[in-house]
């Protein structure tokens, strides 16, 4: 009489201890293996709590991925710029998948795109994706900063000349023709500083009749001749996205984020602190691109600077050199 | 005043069937075992993790809101963690042993021990990591895989449900909460119990086990530490218990048997209300921050102030209190400890009030995570009901401090109804009862600011 009774009663306690927990994964499994495509979930909390999770990915060229993206704190984004993948706003508790489909092999950076906490920049993550079996991801070129042997955190002069008025980079233009080759070629115009630019060109005799004014023109035209009102537009959005919080909208180094920075007074005391002024010339005009762009790669070491670079495309990054060039050259 | 609910032909039938408790046991098992496999490999964010949401929401709302104020202790009865334990004890999960007999080394609890100071401690060492256990799936797990191992060790070495009586964090506070309920089990005529020599209700029979709470029912006063499992309904040969239903909070009413670890354990609910109330809801994310910081510094000093008002500094302001009414009352007669304990039972119904305003405050908020969270437990992309789309919903968030200025309220008018008549009972004067009643309306003054600030 005793035993039935008590036999259905463990054979139920026994379905809830172990058959419905292995129903559990073997569902999981069955969905895994029926699925049309590789389902990953990246849960992003913010930075001082572990940021993406996981934020190392392994995938294979041509294989189509749904990535789920979730918070469990504030709202996030999310962006693989180099994948074209960008993702506004993550709600917490709200689920956004992104299909994607990586097709070269490569590294590929993921970040946060909202100011989601202070270390809100370090919230990154990189995808692997390889092709063939074994294959070797390609080695990727080291930035000119460092095959020019550029130290970006050496101290530097201010420039020893300044204009009076902000150059203009459409006056510039009238006076193009007397750009030295040095000038027109970008690539040999980026190891070059715009003050010794105007230098060079206020000490060649051909140049005596224009003015200082003139001369600064030219050079603002040099600076921002390479790139087109839609990258300067790319720039501006990367710009709010990414700078604006430490250095401000207007550049001045007064952003809200940037308040408790030690900026270059990290190296020396006697800089003043913060984030930079992409205003000051003396600053601006003694950097040249290469280095502007070391720092945007690699960031300021101590500086409280982040880098972002490493999230931009090459033209986003040249885009970028020139938005901070406009802040002192009308475009 | 009282009306027996079991002595209605079908619920009479019901609550003697053995099949009751087992059934609904093994129901909150099965939300047990998938609170503890979402938390052990489910996704670590907690408003999609079964484990975080359905414990730490559903089952806290139906605990605090419903079960704890209107049917006291119901939930210990059918609570899961100490189950397999006492499965093991019986070596049978329906079905009584002859003579009730249990498979257990049967040790007694330790007489020092025998009160309810540990469940205090374990429960302040679970809130004092709760904001990180409430919020991270892997540690609600692991402290309900815990909790579960120790009752099953505990129910090995002693005897009946010890880890219950004196060892469970939360049974604690469901206790001391459960005084308010409308229901109660008791004898209905203890003359028949005084002549009934084998208590079997006790020492067990063929159709049952002796209480595993460790309680003689013919001595029940109050609801704190009889666990509703109705036990004692079978075994009772004289049908001489039943489940009545009652005056809310009759047990308070009574004049003896409190104790100062039940009144410390008032204490530390009403001032883990605040901290809650404070750190959880309040909007100074710092000291959530801080709180969720374990190891910092900064966390070592939230830890410290966190336990110094636990265990003095809410105590100490409610000691005052209490002395300065002894002060008022000119009563030498009645020890000032005795009257620390006495007085304590207003923090029953003040501690239960502002835990209901503060789950009120989070729980209507939170509560439509559930819907997704049925239909994906593990958050792994299920879709199982087809609810996982359903979005983040607060219900009638406007309607909050509604609920909790008259539920305070209650809950104050209650306490100082109890002080007065705790002066009363100690011939003193209705006005010793001020200071006592100023704590209590200081401490909802203090509630409801944080609440409605």
């Amino acid at each position: 009489m005793r035993r039935k009774p008590e036999i259905f009663a463990l054979g139920v306690v026994l379905l809830v201890l172990v058959a419905f927990p292995a129903g559990i994964f073997g569902y999981q499994a069955f969905r895994t293996a029926s699925a049309s495509v590789k389902v990953v979930d990246i849960i992003a909390r913010t930075p001082e709590h572990g940021g993406f999770s996981p934020d190392r990915l392994s995938l294979r060229a041509g294989e189509p991925v749904r990535l789920r993206l979730s918070s469990p704190d504030v709202v996030h984004g999310f962006t693989i710029p180099g994948l074209g993948v960008n993702v506004d706003e993550i709600y917490p508790g709200k689920v956004v998948e992104v299909d994607v489909t990586p097709d070269k092999p490569g590294r590929y950076a993921f970040a946060c795109t909202r100011w989601c906490g202070v270390d809100h920049w370090r919230m990154r993550g990189v995808i692997e994706v390889t092709g063939e079996a074994g294959a070797v991801l390609p080695m990727e070129q080291p930035p000119l900063f460092q095959q020019l042997g550029i130290d970006i955190d050496a101290m530097r002069h201010a420039a020893l000349v300044t204009p009076d008025v902000r150059p203009s980079s459409g006056a510039g233009a009238a006076l193009q023709a007397r750009l030295p080759q040095d000038l027109t070629d970008s690539d040999q115009r980026r190891t070059v500083t715009p003050a010794d630019a105007f230098q060079n060109l206020r000490a060649d005799p051909a140049n005596a009749a224009l003015s200082d004014g003139d001369v600064w023109d030219l050079v603002a035209w040099a600076w921002l001749k390479d790139t087109p009102p839609a990258a300067l537009a790319r720039a501006e959005v990367l710009y709010a996205r990414d700078c604006a919080a430490c250095h401000g909208p207007d550049g001045k180094g007064k952003g809200p984020a940037g308040v408790n920075l030690p900026g270059m007074a990290k190296m020396d005391p006697a800089m003043p602190k913060g984030p930079a002024d992409f205003t000051d010339p003396a600053r601006m005009l003694a950097a040249n691109d290469v280095l502007l762009q070391g720092k945007l790669l690699r960031g300021g070491m101590g500086t409280g600077m982040p880098e972002f670079g490493s999230l931009y495309s090459d033209a986003e990054q040249s885009a970028m050199i020139a938005y901070l060039r406009a802040f002192l050259f009308k475009p | 005043m009282r009306y027996a609910l079991s002595e209605i032909p079908v619920i009479k039938r019901v609550l003697h069937s053995r099949w009751l408790q087992w059934s609904l046991t093994a129901l909150t098992l099965l939300f047990f075992v998938l609170a503890i496999i979402a938390g052990l490999v489910g996704t670590p964010a907690g408003n999609r993790n079964f484990g975080i949401v359905f414990v730490w929401i559903v089952w806290w709302a139906l605990l605090i809101l419903l079960l704890v104020p209107f049917a006291g202790r119901l939930w210990c009865g059918v609570c899961p963690i100490p189950a397999p334990g006492e499965w093991l004890q019986r070596r049978a999960l329906v079905q009584p042993r002859p003579g009730g007999k249990l498979y257990t080394l049967g040790k007694k609890w330790p007489k020092a021990f025998r009160n309810i100071w540990l469940q205090n401690a374990g429960f302040l060492g679970v809130a004092l990591f709760s904001t990180v256990i409430l919020t991270t799936p892997m540690a609600t797990a692991l402290v309900l895989l815990g909790f579960m191992i120790v009752a099953v060790g505990t129910s090995l070495i002693f005897e009946r449900r010890t880890f219950c009586r004196y060892l469970c964090p939360v049974g604690g506070f469901i206790g001391l909460y459960s005084q308010v309920a409308p229901i109660e089990l008791r004898v209905k005529d203890t003359a028949v119990c005084a002549s009934h020599t084998e208590k079997t209700c006790y020492t067990g029979s063929d159709e049952g086990y002796g209480c595993p709470w460790l309680v003689f029912p013919g001595g029940l006063t109050n609801n704190t530490y009889c666990g509703l499992c109705t036990e004692c309904l079978k075994t009772c040969t004289r049908d001489n218990i039943a489940i009545f239903v009652r005056q809310p909070g009759a047990d308070l009413l009574k004049t003896t048997g409190h104790k100062l670890d039940e009144a410390y354990k008032g204490l530390i609910m009403l001032a883990c209300a605040f901290i809650y109330s404070t750190v959880l809801i309040g909007p100074w994310g710092v000291l959530k921050e801080t709180a969720r910081s374990v190891g910092t510094p900064g966390w070592f000093a939230y830890a410290g102030i966190f336990l110094a008002l636990n265990l003095a500094i809410l105590p100490g302001l409610f000691w005052l209190a209490v002395r300065s009414g002894q002060w008022i009352g000119q009563s030498v007669k009645t020890s000032i400890g005795k009257l620390f304990s006495d007085y304590a039972a207003v923090l029953v119904p003040l501690g239960l009030t502002a835990w209901v305003a503060f789950s009120l405050s989070f729980v209507l908020i939170n509560f439509s995570y559930a819907w997704s969270v049925l239909s994906d437990p593990l958050g792994w992309g299920w879709n199982l009901f087809g609810t996982v789309g359903l979005k983040w919903t607060p219900y009638i968030p406007g309607l909050v401090p509604y609920l909790q200025v008259p539920v305070m309220l209650i809950g104050l008018t209650a306490a100082i109804a109890l002080a007065l008549r705790t002066a009363r009972q100690h011939g003193q004067p209705a006005w010793s009862a001020l200071p006592v009643a100023a704590f209590c309306a200081a401490a909802t003054v203090g509630l409801l600011g944080l609440y409605l600030a």
